[in-house]
């Protein structure tokens, strides 16, 4: 297990992870940052607005960033007018 | 050993002298853990309840794809499973969140209990009351209220249980939980946790760093987390 810190970089501004996940691989790290980037979307759909131009930063305990997930990963959109 | 209990139990209700040397005479064993140890495995039928001395415990479920939901937190001076008493086998588990330490009272010290202080049992029905309570109110803010009135409620929550077992100091309590174990509580992810913090932090409401909560301004925490104690039964009973 490797502890990664999941930085917020969004609308909201910065928010530093001072704590960090103990997670097995980056993969899992990716994972757990898609997971909470679902997590802050689905509030903010709730207000009516949804801001996607955010980015987490995965990184170690030395301060590298191993890995930017940008939010608009996090979901697929469909904006086309067809209805099923 | 039992002074957090009592506190407990004696901002709702009398406890007579003869009451609380039973309390006493009931505890078998105190036993110390290491923080994320589990001391109630759900399933398995318990011969004791476990009062809590020292440190935070949560009742908790998981899930089958590896996420886990916190129920209930406890702080000292609780029983974590009076309900095993009559339930035996839990429906969930407790696990320790801090360093905890807690003492072992054993079913059929509980039986005695109930047939020889029959007003001790109704405060002890009463104190799994106030854990129901507890649970009605976390379902409310689970499946209703925004991230940000989760975590005020639940800040708002521990503060008024820690100052009844004299725990806080003013508008600050020692609370050495992680941003996971916080998520746990609420439904949230640990990302959406630390965001939501920050908001809290940033709106002047209250400040979680290092294991220790600070109230910066109770009234309007408690308006963001729609806090009313009344669901904490904090007043006079005559049980």
């Amino acid at each position: 297990m490797t502890r990664y810190y999941l930085h917020i970089n969004n609308g909201g501004g910065y928010s530093e992870d001072l704590e960090g996940q103990e997670l097995p691989d980056l993969e899992a790290a990716r994972a757990a940052a898609i997971e909470g980037v679902r997590s802050l979307l689905s509030e903010e759909a709730r207000q009516g607005r949804l801001d996607l131009s955010g980015r987490i930063e995965i990184a170690d305990g030395s301060g590298n960033i191993l890995l930017v997930v940008p939010f608009c990963d996090a979901v697929e959109l469909r904006r086309d007018e067809q209805r099923l | 050993m039992i002074e957090r209990h009592l506190l407990k139990l004696r901002a709702r209700d009398m406890v007579s002298p003869e009451e609380e040397q039973a309390i006493r005479d009931s505890i078998a064993e105190v036993r110390s853990f290491r923080a994320d140890e589990i001391i109630v495995h759900a399933g398995r039928v318990m011969t004791y309840s476990v009062m809590l001395l020292d440190g935070i415990l949560c009742r908790y479920k998981d899930l089958s794809d590896g996420q886990r939901q916190i129920t209930e937190l406890h702080v000292p001076g609780d029983f974590a499973d009076l309900h095993s008493f009559t339930l035996k086998r839990l429906d969930h588990s407790v696990m320790t969140l801090t360093p905890c330490r807690a003492a072992l009272v054993p079913h059929e010290k509980l039986e005695q209990i109930t047939e020889r202080f029959p007003h001790l049992t109704r405060l002890y029905w009463f104190t799994t009351n106030i854990d129901a309570a507890i649970h009605r109110e976390w379902e409310v803010s689970l499946g209703r209220r925004t991230a940000l009135s989760r975590i005020a409620a639940l800040f708002c929550e521990i503060k008024v249980r820690l100052e009844i077992v004299g725990l806080t100091e003013g508008m600050s309590y020692d609370f050495n939980l992680t941003q996971t174990d916080l998520a746990e509580c609420v439904g949230l992810t640990p990302i959406h946790v630390n965001r939501t913090l920050k908001e809290l932090r940033e709106r002047g409401l209250v400040q979680f760093k290092g294991g220790r909560v600070t109230i910066h301004d109770w009234d309007r925490l408690a308006r963001v987390g729609e806090f009313d104690p009344a669901y904490l039964y904090v007043e006079e009973w005559h049980l």
